[in-house]
């Protein structure tokens, strides 16, 4: 009782503070399909064509890391966020047309229906022994350099997303982890994390985090894979109950242990 | 006597005698045909190895570099993004003069703040600025001679192409077919600054071709001209290229071919009257703009010698059409195609159903840039080979309804990529009279800059990932590069300065000129 108390406190307090400009078409049942069109043009990249999340969080939940009011959700899509890939939008779309974006999100939220049914602290102990996921990826200040970094994962990826990653490790790569490969002319082969690809060279990193920076010219082959270097194999390595550990410890990280 | 021919000089368009003065850069194309060949042959096939940064000039302005420099009186001429402009002393690339003029807040571009470049005339430049107005310019000072409105930013016109001079007269395309703009091709007096004629690209009531418009659609029915044309002073006609119709992935609302969008259209100079045209995507759906240079080449095809205009097109093919009536001559898929299995014998594409973008989205092959899309092109009349750049891949297509709303973004939905089938890039060398692919260059990423061609036997061009590269024009063979440290999105030019040459290009917010190490 007296925690819900609290969370009552706080989510007043949180409202108090993000009270901002108001939507100017917040009674305009028109909004809503006005904004869609945007949306699909210029969120639904990263938001997914129906808001359900993909590469950016699914914004269907009707919760948003950066606040619930209106105002937030203007704020976040006209200035972008800090420390994520969201960038701004005033430039491109003004006022008028971030208002009607708000309206439409506000119009496709409904009640989560994927909760995070998981044990955080089960999944934390799968990331650290027996996935060995801190062999590549870094969490806070501890972990491995190869695959991207999870520190805030929770706040920028869905459940559904992260989820995903871990079953089918294909699904949606995160640019810029792409699998380099280079066959030197003495015949040594050479794989790893890409840092830089172009027509001429190449620079990766390697699973001993070791970095490499070859001539197209002067090597055997060079290939880029739009492949994961995560090795598929969390799907037999874990039963359901693990994966949804999992789950929940990643959602969970929220970019605490850096600030 | 004399001072009779010095007055004759003066009444002659100044351009067509100029232009072929391999040391300098008078127009977009290089030539009003627009082949983009230097005929300096210095820097070659082999001594480009050696090929070093002569001088560097940044112009600290943030957003994509576009320019074709022009280059005259020991001077470069380089427009940049946001409305910046510069005059910079050819020998040092010290600047000379700096014009800017800060855009309005409501002016709409779609894609990019971008300016590719001026036109010249005497000693007058031309140039568009975003907020679709036309300046004159002294090339002495960057002062502003005249400035003229050519349409109202409120209906989402802009302004981005690099103007064509042709007579006395400053010929100029429009931006804004993603925001529901009727597209046209304007002629303005060099002197006055004054409107000579407007051709629309959008078939109004009472034009030709009206009826390939369902209802009131035509108002809105984009159609935009934003790369420069070419000019034919034999046939006294300018050739165009036009864009999307609007909304670009909505057809539902536009019912027809959608006259004269996603064509070429060859237009009396003294008069903006169509002498013909060419659609090469009827009601276009893909956003597929036939708006990439259409170069004007004199080629033999069948045994039979033919003044024909070339285009790589958008949709995935390359035309050749006879430039005096607009028949088509060649029609050939260059990359993979999925919307079209060829041209018929009518002109028209063959079509293949299923192609259309759906609410859920639905593949279609070439993408929405192309193929080709507006990159510079080249061509070398010592190999015969037509050079260009191409995206190599497909899209997922996605159609929305959609309100018009004045000045809005009125796109009717967007595309996205195909998760398994990341698309790359390629530079082509095309024999234009059979449209057969001599060589291809593949590239990781889809291509960004222009290319230039040279009598040097190279091929310039640029890349996504800041390389400045010449290719054997041949063999597409890969000969020097160097890392400018930012995308190269601009076509590269050559010219010569006492006694060297020198190629000059933009990359990332820096205008880059190289030239052989000077002998000792």
């Amino acid at each position: 009782m007296r925690r819900v108390w609290a969370l009552g406190l706080t989510a007043a307090g949180m409202l108090g503070a993000q009270s901002g400009p108001k939507n100017p078409f917040a009674n305009d049942p028109t909004a809503a399909e006005a904004g869609r069109p945007v949306f699909r043009l210029f969120c639904s990249p990263c938001h997914g064509i129906r808001a359900g999340g993909g590469r950016g969080p699914d914004l269907t939940r009707g919760v948003y890391s950066v606040g619930e009011s209106d105002a937030s959700l203007f704020e976040v899509i006209a200035n972008g966020a800090t420390g994520t890939e969201m960038p701004e939008y005033m430039s491109r779309l003004g006022d008028e047309n971030i208002w009607r974006m708000v309206s439409y999100i506000r119009s496709v939220a409904r009640p989560d229906t994927t909760p995070i049914t998981g044990d955080r602290g089960s999944g934390e102990k799968l990331f650290w022994g027996k996935g060995n996921c801190g062999q590549c990826h870094v969490v806070g200040t501890r972990g491995g350099r190869m695959g991207p970094e999870l520190t805030r994962i929770g706040r920028t990826r869905s459940a559904a997303y992260l989820r995903e990653s871990l079953v089918d490790v294909n699904a949606d790569l995160t640019p810029g982890f792409f699998a380099v490969t280079v066959v030197t002319r003495d015949g040594k082969k050479l794989s790893g994390v890409q840092r830089a690809y172009d027509n001429f060279s190449a620079q990766f990193m390697d699973v001993n985090e070791k970095f490499y920076s070859f001539q197209k010219s002067e090597v055997a082959s060079m290939k880029r894979e739009f492949r994961s270097l995560m090795p598929d194999a969390y799907r037999q390595l874990f039963n359901d109950a693990e994966i949804n550990d999992l789950v929940a410890y990643m959602a969970g990280l929220r970019g605490e242990d850096k600030r | 006597m004399r001072l009779r021919t010095i007055l004759l000089l003066a009444a002659l368009p100044a351009l067509p005698a100029a232009e072929n003065d391999p040391t300098t850069w008078l127009t977009y194309g290089k030539n009003s045909r627009g082949w983009r060949y230097s005929e300096i042959r210095q820097i070659n096939t082999a001594n480009v190895a050696q090929l070093a940064p002569a001088w560097s000039f940044q112009t600290g302005v943030f957003g994509k570099f576009e320019t074709t420099p022009l280059v005259f009186d020991r001077m470069m001429f380089v427009t940049g993004p946001e409305n910046h402009a510069y005059a910079l002393d050819l020998a040092t690339g010290r600047q000379m003069w700096h014009y800017f003029k800060p855009m309005p807040r409501e002016t709409s571009v779609c894609c990019g703040r971008v300016n590719r470049g001026f036109a010249v005339l005497g000693q007058k430049l031309f140039k568009v600025n975003l907020e679709s107005r036309l300046v004159a310019l002294d090339a002495k000072t960057g002062n502003v001679i005249w400035e003229t409105e050519i349409d109202d930013i409120k209906k989402g016109y802009s302004a981005t192409v690099a103007p064509l001079v042709a007579k006395n007269l400053v010929i100029i395309g429009i931006a804004g077919a993603e925001f529901g703009v009727r597209g046209f091709v304007d002629a303005y007096d060099a002197d006055t600054g004054k409107r000579v004629w407007r051709f629309w690209t959008v078939a109004g009531p009472g034009d030709p071709g009206s009826n390939t418009w369902g209802g009131d659609s035509w108002k809105r029915g984009g159609g935009s001209t934003w790369i420069t044309g070419t000019y034919d002073p034999e046939l006294n006609l300018t050739y165009w290229g036009t864009g999307n119709p609007g909304p670009d992935m909505n057809g539902d609302v536009r019912p027809g071919d959608n006259l004269y969008t996603c064509a070429v259209v060859a237009l009396d100079v003294d008069t903006g009257q169509r002498k013909w045209h060419y659609q090469m995507t009827p009601h276009d759906v893909h956003d597929w703009d036939a708006i990439a240079d259409p170069v004007l080449l004199d080629l033999v095809i069948k045994g039979e010698k033919v003044k024909a205009v070339v285009q790589a097109n958008r949709n995935g093919f390359f035309y050749a059409l006879d430039r005096a009536t607009g028949k088509l001559l060649v029609a050939k898929a260059y990359t993979k195609v999925s919307w079209a299995d060829g041209i018929g014998l009518d002109g028209r594409p063959i079509l293949i159903s299923g192609q259309d973008p759906t609410e859920d989205g639905n593949k279609s092959c070439p993408g929405i840039g192309g193929g080709h899309n507006w990159q510079a092109t080249a061509f070398s009349p010592q190999t015969g080979l037509y050079y260009f750049t191409s995206t190599e891949g497909c899209q997922l297509y996605y159609k929305t309804d959609q309100e018009f709303r004045e000045g809005q973004w009125y796109q009717g939905s967007t595309t996205g990529p195909i998760p398994t089938e990341p698309t790359t890039g390629a530079i082509f060398g095309l024999h234009p009279a059979t449209g057969e692919t001599r060589w291809k260059f593949e590239m990781v990423t889809p291509p960004t800059s222009g290319l230039l061609a040279t009598a040097g036997g190279l091929v310039f061009g640029g890349d996504r990932e800041g390389y400045f590269f010449a290719l054997d024009a041949r063999t597409g063979k890969p000969l020097w590069k160097f890392q400018t440290g930012g995308m190269v999105i601009a076509p590269p030019i050559s010219y010569m300065l006492d006694g060297r040459q020198y190629v000059a290009v933009a990359a990332g917010q820096t205008m880059m000129t190289f030239a052989l190490p000077k002998q000792p």
